[in-house]
């Protein structure tokens, strides 16, 4: 078998991401076996790209390759969206926080100090 | 009367002592200026408050709205501090709010009887706005991008602002039909100086608006 570059490249990647996930999730044994079982598909696909095909053509893809495009670029759109509106929700908080506590240091300006009321 | 404000020190004494003198309440919805608006405020009766945080004119509203409720005002105004709007049309709305029973009057600069120097170009903007207004809220106004709005206590109730940027005037437009308000129009005089042009909304904020809208809808 022949590998390629792209292969190495993509499988160190994938590696490297693995480790990454592991290091930030640590714990359970439910984190580790999707990690690993992440970087067993990510690994095999890289490796043996003509099995992709197949998948891709069972559902009416030409490529594998385009076929894990399409399902990327779908899940990326997703992503974004959940992304989005989670921003929204935070912002949503974050002015109530911003607007209580402007509410609660309301003040008169007429009745400030005279000192404060010195024309500049 | 609520008047959001940004970095509006030049002209925020004009538009609040002229508030002012026609004896309505003010609340000064400071949103988070750079400049040294609330000096310039000084010595004057008004309700100061101040987003520590700079988030947009619409939230500023909302700040004031939900300020004015706690103080347990009647009628809500939303004014803007850049000198645009004439006081003088507000006695108009109220009578024509209480004359027709509405819940909400929205000013409108295009309307017979509105004296007003909008530019053409701006004329445009606005027209194409309102169609686009139209569209996502079922309201049609002659002029939906209009500052200057007198609603009553039951009205402040029931809406409440969460665009916190510049969509927030179609959100009016939104919860009005949302809540079935009943919602009428007022000429009111727009008066453009050089200062409230290069201060407000331009044309090109449309786009930035419309992203917005979509965002509003799409996450409503």
């Amino acid at each position: 078998m022949n590998i390629t570059i792209i292969q190495i490249i993509l499988t160190v990647c994938i590696a490297l991401i693995a480790v990454y996930m592991y290091m930030r999730l640590r714990s359970g044994l439910f984190d580790v076996i999707l990690i690993g079982l992440f970087f067993a598909a990510g690994t095999f696909f890289v490796l043996f790209p003509e099995t992709t095909n197949d998948i891709a053509h069972y559902v009416g893809v030409s490529k594998g390759a385009n076929l894990f495009l399409y399902s990327a670029i779908l899940f990326l759109f997703f992503l974004i969206l959940k992304l989005y509106s989670r921003l929204r929700r935070v912002e949503e908080k974050f002015t109530e926080l911003v607007r209580s506590k402007s509410l609660e240091e309301a003040e008169e300006i007429f009745k400030g100090t005279p000192s404060e009321q010195e024309e500049d | 009367m609520i008047i959001p404000c940004y970095n509006e020190a030049k002209v925020i004494r004009n538009t609040v002592t002229e508030v002012l003198e026609k004896g309505y309440t003010v609340v000064i919805v400071d949103d988070c200026s750079k400049d040294n608006s609330k000096k310039k405020l000084r010595g004057l009766p008004v309700y100061y408050l101040r987003h520590r945080v700079n988030m947009g004119q619409g939230a500023a509203l909302q700040t004031g709205i939900d300020f004015a409720k706690r103080k347990g005002a009647k009628y809500f105004v939303t004014f803007d501090a850049d000198g645009q709007h004439d006081i003088n049309d507000i006695p108009g709305m109220v009578e024509y709010l209480e004359k027709e029973n509405a819940d909400i009057v929205f000013g409108s600069r295009f309307l017979p009887g509105a004296k007003t120097n909008v530019s053409r170009s701006r004329s445009f903007a606005l027209n194409m706005g309102r169609y686009i207004n139209y569209l996502v809220s079922g309201i049609m106004l002659s002029d939906s991008f209009n500052g200057l709005r007198l609603f009553s206590k039951q009205t402040a109730d029931k809406i409440r602002i969460t665009e916190n940027r510049m969509a927030h005037p179609v959100e009016f437009l939104m919860l009005t039909a949302a809540k079935k308000l009943k919602h009428v129009e007022y000429p009111v005089s727009i008066h453009y100086s050089d200062y409230s042009k290069a201060k407000g909304l331009k044309n090109r904020d449309g786009i930035k608006i419309l992203f917005e809208m979509f965002l509003y809808k799409i996450f409503r």
